[in-house]
């Protein structure tokens, strides 16, 4: 690439920071939620962020919110149910990255006079769709082939996403030395952190021999390296700084944020083993003036136990290649060194496409916690977004006020 | 008793018709630059890395290595179930494009990233040649 090809590096508005905070934060249900939908749910969640801040629908302007991918315009059918006629409001659609991505949207609109409180949420109601009785099971197994790609896919017998992340740690486990055993203290550490927390959807202890022995999906992973099923929502509500001062609850500042796809494609380049975490978080660190060895606690978006082995080398946490050994030293536990995925994360809490990292980071940020969950004196949260097409990203740092 | 479906075939996009129909001849043939001389993958009718439009398929070597790889131990497909664990690999060829493809002719167990491949086809019937790799020989 020549010098017009590369991008010049993007300075992240400083004037930014600190401009705004989320004021109120909330889930519905999680897990398994029979009989609702996500649209249920999204309302369900966002009535309870606003009870959480003390404010009525009316005094929303903003609509940032997602559902399932399907869902066409999402966003227009939750502020129909809210009663609101939203100033600001759109449905993004970059997967994972998506959540994070809205709460960036809604700061730069509240500063440029287009919003003044921006209600973001996501929804979704995989489990149900998917596994909630037969009828769904077999349904969602058996689509036709017209739903399938069509070419340079199917005819190999490659679908899913866990083949797709799978990839990756293969890579990784080639060139640093990754193991099994790596991956297995993630999924191991954030299930004894969903045991702490009264809503995950995991309620079992997890031991490293039971993550060996759980069947294997598409090697290298096996079930304990995916991600749930779930049916679940989240919810945060943004607004000025100024304004969050009169709420009942702490503000929690919004220090910086970034993004970057990595849109060459995820079997691109090094893609699968250098995530665009890279730059987002490099972009969401100079906004916030931060960098990795002021960070508290990380939340981190673990739709696959190496997706966050792999972040936290991208986030600058350890160095590249060694997340195997930083991960094994016990790190990311409740009192290790960098407390992460508190709330039990996607493998173990609920999955909502990020959505529930943001509330953790929000609720972490609060000190409001029994001290059996409360990261001690944490002044400072990152949390993560992936998603798209494996290579879409998203980084938010929140402080307290 | 029901009957195995059938694996899925490709359905060609009107832009990768000259890949599939070179499979058929039993050649590897990707979109190459008449500009800038590189090959891409997937077939798209626009050069990626200098937006030419000028471009023709060329038959390349056939043979690469090992750049990643997973094994399907779940079905996901009924097509599939006797074939589980499958490897699906993404094999880098010497022209530089990476492809999706399976590995044929050695347990699943012995791939490993950075091995030598060649190209093999898998007939699947008198109009779909699907391309599919195996340890290069010797």
């Amino acid at each position: 690439m020549n010098a017009f090809t590369q991008s010049p590096q993007i300075e992240p508005s400083r004037e930014l920071r600190d401009t705004c905070a989320i004021v109120g934060t909330a889930t519905s249900r999680l897990g398994k939620v029979p009989g609702t939908s996500s649209l249920d749910l999204m309302v369900e969640a966002i009535r309870n962020a606003l009870d959480d801040a003390g404010l009525k629908a009316s005094d929303v302007d903003g609509v940032l919110c997602r559902g399932p991918d399907d869902s066409y315009s999402h966003h227009q059918l939750v502020a129909e149910r809210l009663g609101v006629n939203a100033r600001f409001s759109t449905t993004l659609t970059n997967g994972g990255a998506s959540q994070i991505m809205s709460v960036a949207l809604a700061v730069m609109a509240i500063r440029f006079g287009m919003a003044n409180t921006v209600v973001c949420g996501f929804a979704r109601d995989t489990w149900s769709r998917t596994h909630a009785n037969e009828e769904v099971r077999v349904r969602n197994e058996t689509r036709p082939e017209s739903m399938l790609a069509r070419e340079f896919g199917p005819e190999y017998g490659y679908y899913g996403a866990t083949a797709a992340h799978a990839f990756g740690a293969t890579r990784h486990m080639h060139l640093y030395g990754t193991t099994r055993d790596h991956f297995g203290e993630i999924a191991v550490a954030f299930r004894e952190h969903a045991l702490r927390n009264p809503q995950a959807q995991m309620k079992k202890p997890l031991t490293m021999a039971d993550y060996h022995a759980g069947r294997l999906i598409v090697a290298p992973f096996g079930i304990y390296d995916c991600s749930l099923r779930s049916d679940a929502a989240g919810a945060v509500i943004v607004t000025s700084a100024a304004r969050a001062k009169d709420l009942r609850q702490p503000p929690v500042l919004i220090k910086g944020f970034g993004t970057h796809n990595n849109t060459r494609g995820w079997f691109a380049d090094d893609n699968m083993v250098v995530t665009a975490a890279k730059q987002a978080g490099e972009a969401a660190y100079r906004m916030a003036g931060l960098g990795p060895q002021d960070v508290d606690t990380a939340q981190i978006y673990d739709c696959f136990t190496y997706m966050v082995l792999t972040q936290l080398e991208d986030y600058g946490f350890c160095k590249k290649g060694e997340g195997g050994p930083f991960v094994a030293s016990g790190a990311l536990r409740l009192g290790g060194a960098l407390p992460c995925n508190t709330s039990g994360g996607q493998l173990s809490e609920s999955h909502c496409e990020g959505m529930l990292q943001i509330v953790e980071g929000v609720r972490q940020m609060r000190h409001t916690y029994p001290d059996h969950r409360q990261v001690k004196d944490a002044e400072i949260a990152l949390i993560s977004g992936h998603g798209g097409n494996q290579v879409c990203h998203s980084t938010l740092i929140l402080g307290r006020a | 008793m029901t009957e195995t479906p059938a694996k899925p075939k490709p359905r060609p996009a009107p832009e990768s018709l000259p890949y599939w129909q070179a499979a058929k001849e039993h050649r590897l043939a990707l979109p190459k630059c008449e500009d800038c001389a590189q090959f891409w993958f997937p077939p798209s009718r626009t050069c990626p890395h200098c937006l030419s439009t000028n471009f023709s398929f060329q038959t390349v070597s056939g043979r690469g290595k090992v750049f990643s790889f997973v094994t399907f131990h779940r079905v996901y497909r009924p097509a599939f179930a006797g074939d589980v664990p499958y490897v699906v690999a993404l094999v880098e060829l010497e022209e530089g494009p990476r492809v999706l493809t399976n590995i044929l002719g050695m347990s699943h167990e012995d791939v490993c990233c950075e091995m030598p491949v060649e190209v093999v086809f898998d007939d699947y019937d008198e109009d779909i040649s699907v391309p599919k790799f195996r340890p290069l020989a010797g």
